[in-house]
């Protein structure tokens, strides 16, 4: 835990003080490791979230229409996506696919001397290893979050507008008047927060890797595990913290 | 017999007295792995110019007693100075400062294999200086040819060979033209040909260029051909110490038995890699 903790405080300053002393981190780096952490995850993300919304949407309607109220569907959709299904099961797909993906990488690296040798090279590894990826995983999670809430939103549109003969007027009409602007906001900040912990989790896996191939393929999977069950706990606490406050 | 207790470990010796301050200092370093000494009162100082090799058998602490020269191990106990200062009271950042001026050949490259050739090379010049980005390319196309890699700056290193990354990591170890260079094994896995030509390179940066090197070696004909100062670590019961020390003339004469056997190349002898039938027995059955 203190490795944990002192890699967490690295990584604040390296972001947030070290750039006002001329110590900049790699803008190209950043870029590079987002295209990796985002851009490259978007259809597995995107697929996972239309079969949320489709699947949301049918088991939804199924018991509204025994009430009558098949009109509430969009409702329940794109609130449940936007407060609670979008952000966590990005999450959950980040955490397969990036997280397990940087921490095997850092082991390697670590277990291959290159960490050492950036050392020795008096280049700071945090600096110019771990601060990239956390940049884009903090960056990109909250974009892939968005992205995968309109395309689990279609996913509602479809069963929505196909099955229940619904207007796409109608359907967005019910999707934007019930969800409010701090539904977006609250599974926003969950995006965040869920990135903070996979990506700071996969990242010290990685860096504290001992004992060669065994070492990297058993701290990825504790990283897997880790970041999934520190994820679900967080989402568990800010719930509770919003439920409260609004 | 005890063959350390007759080894004369030396004070510095005439060739080396008069010569200025020491570029690197280490003074009874000691560093404990749990109860186990793996380096137990090393002593030795290196000289601007100077090739200092350290031999020893597999295990006898080699690599880790480079790991504290460089830094990257702190010591249970003794001091390491680098350029006239103690590394083992440094800050991080007053580390990285030392760091900039030697440069250091890992046994196996420790190349990034995300960059290519050329990127591996350029890294320490693009993160320690302002250098003109065309002016870089110059730099690591000199590097490149230097070590006989002319035209491999595209490649990465999983498209090239073992012998050839080690290369890569020599010419990237002297990217900043450092003060200093560390090389762990650099030959070992290299052809006749390719052994000579790295070794007549670091003697060109120490005789002409005035560079300074450590250099841990097991190929014999090697070490004697570039070192300037011999050491040899001890195994077994000698474990962690200095067990002789030298010119490469004085290592070749050195009464040591265990020296004779390692510098020889010998199956038998003192060094303890086989176990007696008693002691074999005695260990199988408790």
């Amino acid at each position: 835990m203190k490795g944990y903790f002192q890699l967490c405080g690295d990584i604040l300053f390296w972001l947030f003080i070290a750039p006002f002393t001329g110590r900049f981190f790699s803008f190209r780096e950043c870029v590079r490791q987002m295209v990796r952490i985002g851009v490259q995850a978007l259809p597995m993300s995107s697929l996972t979230a239309l079969s949320i919304g489709l699947t949301l949407a049918m088991q939804s309607a199924q018991e509204l229409m025994k009430l009558g109220a098949e009109a509430y569907v969009p409702d329940l959709v794109s609130v449940s996506l936007l407060r609670e299904l979008g952000p966590l099961l990005t999450g959950v797909i980040v955490i397969g696919r990036s997280g397990s993906a940087v921490a095997a990488e850092l082991g390697t690296m670590k277990v291959s001397e290159e960490i050492e040798a950036l050392q020795v090279m008096a280049i700071n590894p945090v600096r110019y290893l771990v601060i990239p990826r956390v940049v884009a995983m903090l960056i990109m999670l909250p974009v892939l979050a968005i992205f995968g809430n309109c395309v689990g939103m279609f996913g509602g549109w479809l069963i929505c507008h196909f099955s229940l003969d619904m207007s796409t007027a109608a359907y967005i009409i019910h999707c934007v008047d019930r969800a409010t602007a701090w539904d977006l906001y609250s599974g926003l900040i969950k995006a965040f927060v869920f990135a903070w912990i996979i990506i700071t989790i996969s990242c010290h896996a990685g860096l504290s890797v001992e004992g060669g191939a065994e070492g990297v393929g058993r701290n990825t999977t504790s990283s897997v595990v880790l970041a999934l069950i520190s994820m679900l706990v967080a989402n568990a606490i800010l719930t509770t913290i919003f439920f409260i406050l609004l | 017999m005890d063959a350390a207790a007759t080894l004369p470990l030396t004070s510095p010796p005439e060739s080396v007295k008069g010569r200025g301050e020491p570029i690197l200092e280490v003074t009874d370093l000691v560093r404990k792995f749990g109860d186990r000494a793996v380096l137990n009162g090393i002593s030795f100082k290196v000289y601007r110019g100077d090739t200092l090799i350290i031999m020893g058998g597999s295990g006898c602490g080699k690599s880790t007693l480079l790991r504290h020269i460089n830094g990257t191990l702190k010591p249970t106990s003794g001091s390491v100075k680098l350029f006239g200062e103690e590394l083992t009271t440094k800050s991080q950042t007053q580390l990285d400062k030392i760091r900039r001026r030697f440069g250091m050949n890992f046994q196996f490259g420790a190349l990034f294999q995300s960059l290519t050739v050329g990127e591996n090379i350029a890294l320490p010049i693009l993160e320690h200086s302002k250098i003109d980005p065309g002016i870089i390319d110059l730099v690591v196309k000199m590097k490149l040819e230097l070590v006989g890699l002319t035209g491999f700056e595209n490649f990465k290193p999983a498209e090239i060979s073992g012998g050839m990354r080690k290369r890569v990591g020599l010419a990237r170890a002297v990217a900043l033209d450092p003060e200093l260079l560390f090389s762990d094994e650099p030959t070992s896995g290299l052809d006749p040909v390719m052994t000579a030509v790295i070794d007549q390179l670091t003697m060109d940066l120490t005789q002409k260029l005035g560079m300074s090197a450590v250099v841990v070696s097991h190929d014999m004909t090697s070490a004697f051909r570039i070192g300037t100062r011999m050491i040899m670590l001890g195994t077994g019961p000698h474990q962690g110490k200095i067990i002789a020390e030298g010119t490469p003339d004085e290592i070749r004469n050195h009464p040591n038995p265990m020296l004779q056997q390692f510098i020889r190349g010998e199956a038998d002898g003192p060094i303890p890699l086989k176990l007696s039938k008693d002691d074999y027995i005695k260990r199988l059955i408790g």
